[in-house]
């Protein structure tokens, strides 16, 4: 039984391939057809991603209002069970009961379907997402390639959602996501070819297991805090939330919707808050890897420590104004990632 | 020219600096106390000077309150907030005694002018501020029936103003 546990969270990936080559060999034994049971393992694998998508976001909101709160002297969150941890549920299911409201002048189809797309967009990424020692739904050999290209598909949905809205402000929230997003996807992709040169594979697995005991965070500085900053920028958050920025915009491409179609965009802003600390902590922090305690939980304490460098910066700052932001992408983080690409380029080839 | 480089350089730097100083003050920040108070389980105390609603005290000398139904109240209160019903003798003279001392929470807006007119310092603004009510009867208030009695600092400060003595 010991020996049991032991395995289940440190040796998570010889225990899970057993079990996988078992079932092939009593499923073939049968004469069954093998593409049954893959399906049934993908879809196992992807109701374990949906059901901690879903657990995180509720984690990862009650933990964002705490520490602004905190931040700002305030308590945060605390009526709804203990510490409040339960607020997110309840205001969840608060707007899951809500009215669905469709502006009379909205596009209505592709209204409806924006929300999914941005969610979808997102739940792909946790196709390529190392959560532990062989506790990845699919090492794809081309995982960097996979993030860069599927992390840029949410802008379809965000920018369906402010055209559909035909509303100003959600179109201009939703054109703002667009620019900001290809933008700041270059500086991205830039730092992590560094990333690819150094672990020489764009596997995800393979760059963990690349990855020296501190990570590539201290042979990468720049890097890290490019990538850092292209994330955050990526996903819309302070100080680059400029296409929901309230001020200016109301609420940017989400002005317009209520309920569980708000929920899913909710539930999508901060799962990319998850997966922009956890692809940070998988390319730049060593990942899963780390003495004495389980994988799993390594990686969790990882993600979380970049979310809440991410939370801090958000609640520290304030908003950049829309040409800056463009500037800074351009004539600032472009350079410095070229530079630092040429600079780990030479480095890679002499030592 | 080369001025320019290095003062660009400078506020490149400063700017940073900048950046690093702002995060180390929310940092700092995030192991403080709140300074929340929790409203309905914990109150503050009000300060002595609040203005909430209007009370007529009773004096604890006499045993009754302080009014003379003189209505210079009445008289200076904007918005109409407060009536006097003067007490009359079997015969039909009229008092120096208010049978009834009819406040309206209502249309009061709490700028004291008929504490500061009252002649006999009869009437106080008390720390009451939850005045919610769930009919709008509820509003008007008869201070006379109501024998408020004042407590703490407030019943202190208020039995000096009257003894001739320094306020506070």
């Amino acid at each position: 039984m010991g020996r049991f546990l032991y395995d289940l969270f440190y040796n998570t990936d010889t225990l899970l391939s057993g079990w996988s080559a078992a079932a092939h060999a009593s499923w073939a034994a049968r004469g069954a057809p093998l593409v049954v049971l893959d399906l049934l393992f993908q879809l196992m694998s992807a109701a374990a991603v949906s059901a901690f998508l879903v657990l995180n976001a509720l984690f990862i909101i009650w933990f964002e209002r705490k520490v602004a709160a905190r931040m700002q002297l305030r308590r945060g969150p605390n009526r709804v069970g203990r510490f409040g941890l339960l607020q997110t549920l309840a205001d969840t299911v608060k707007l899951l009961i809500k009215e669905d409201i469709v502006p009379d002048a909205a596009d209505t189809p592709v209204f409806r379907a924006a929300p999914f797309v941005v969610l979808a967009a997102t739940f792909l990424l946790f196709v390529v997402l190392p959560f532990g020692k062989g506790l990845v739904p699919a090492d794809l050999n081309v995982g960097l390639v996979y993030f860069l290209a599927v992390s840029g598909l949410s802008v379809i949905g965000i920018l369906a959602g402010g055209w559909a809205s035909n509303n100003k402000y959600s179109l201009m929230g939703g054109m703002r996501s667009a620019a900001q997003i290809v933008s700041y996807e270059v500086p991205a992709v830039l730092t992590l070819l560094s990333v690819a040169m150094l672990a020489g594979s764009l596997k995800m697995g393979d760059i963990v297991r690349a990855q020296p005991v501190y990570g590539y965070a201290l042979l990468q500085p720049v890097g890290f805090l490019l990538f850092l900053i292209a994330s955050n920028a990526e996903i819309n958050r302070g100080p680059f939330d400029l296409p929901e920025s309230d001020s200016e915009l109301v609420s940017g491409f989400v002005t317009e919707y209520s309920g569980m179609r708000f929920a899913f965009f909710f539930l999508a802003e901060y799962t990319n808050l998850f997966l922009a600390g956890a692809f940070s902590a998988t390319l730049f922090l060593g990942g899963w890897r780390g003495p004495f305690l389980p994988p799993f939980a390594w990686f969790l304490l990882k993600s979380y420590l970049v979310v809440f460098v991410l939370i801090w910066v958000r609640w520290t700052f304030p908003r950049l104004r829309v040409d800056h932001l463009m500037q800074f992408s351009w004539k600032v983080l472009l350079p410095l990632a070229l530079l630092n690409l040429l600079v780990t380029a030479v480095l890679v080839k002499v030592l | 020219m080369e001025m320019k480089t290095e003062s660009a350089v400078a506020r490149v730097v400063a700017g940073i600096l900048s950046l690093l100083k702002g995060l180390w003050i929310t940092f700092s920040y995030l192991f403080r106390a709140p300074i929340t108070v929790e409203y309905p389980e914990k109150r503050v105390v009000m300060p002595l000077r609040f203005r909430g609603r209007l009370v007529l005290p009773i004096d604890p000398n006499k045993g009754v309150d302080r009014c003379t139904a003189c209505t210079r109240c009445v008289k200076i209160c904007p918005n109409h907030s407060i009536d006097i019903v003067t007490e009359k003798s079997p015969d039909g003279a009229p008092q120096p005694r208010p049978a009834r001392y009819l406040y309206n929470v209502g249309s009061c807006m709490f700028c004291n002018l008929c504490v500061e007119v009252c002649p006999f310092f009869a009437i106080v603004m008390s720390d009451e501020h939850e005045l919610a009510t769930t009919e709008k009867s509820g509003l008007v208030v008869d201070l006379v029936a109501e024998k408020h009695r004042l407590t703490g600092k407030k019943a202190t400060w208020w039995l000096l103003k009257f003894r001739g003595g320094e306020e506070e």
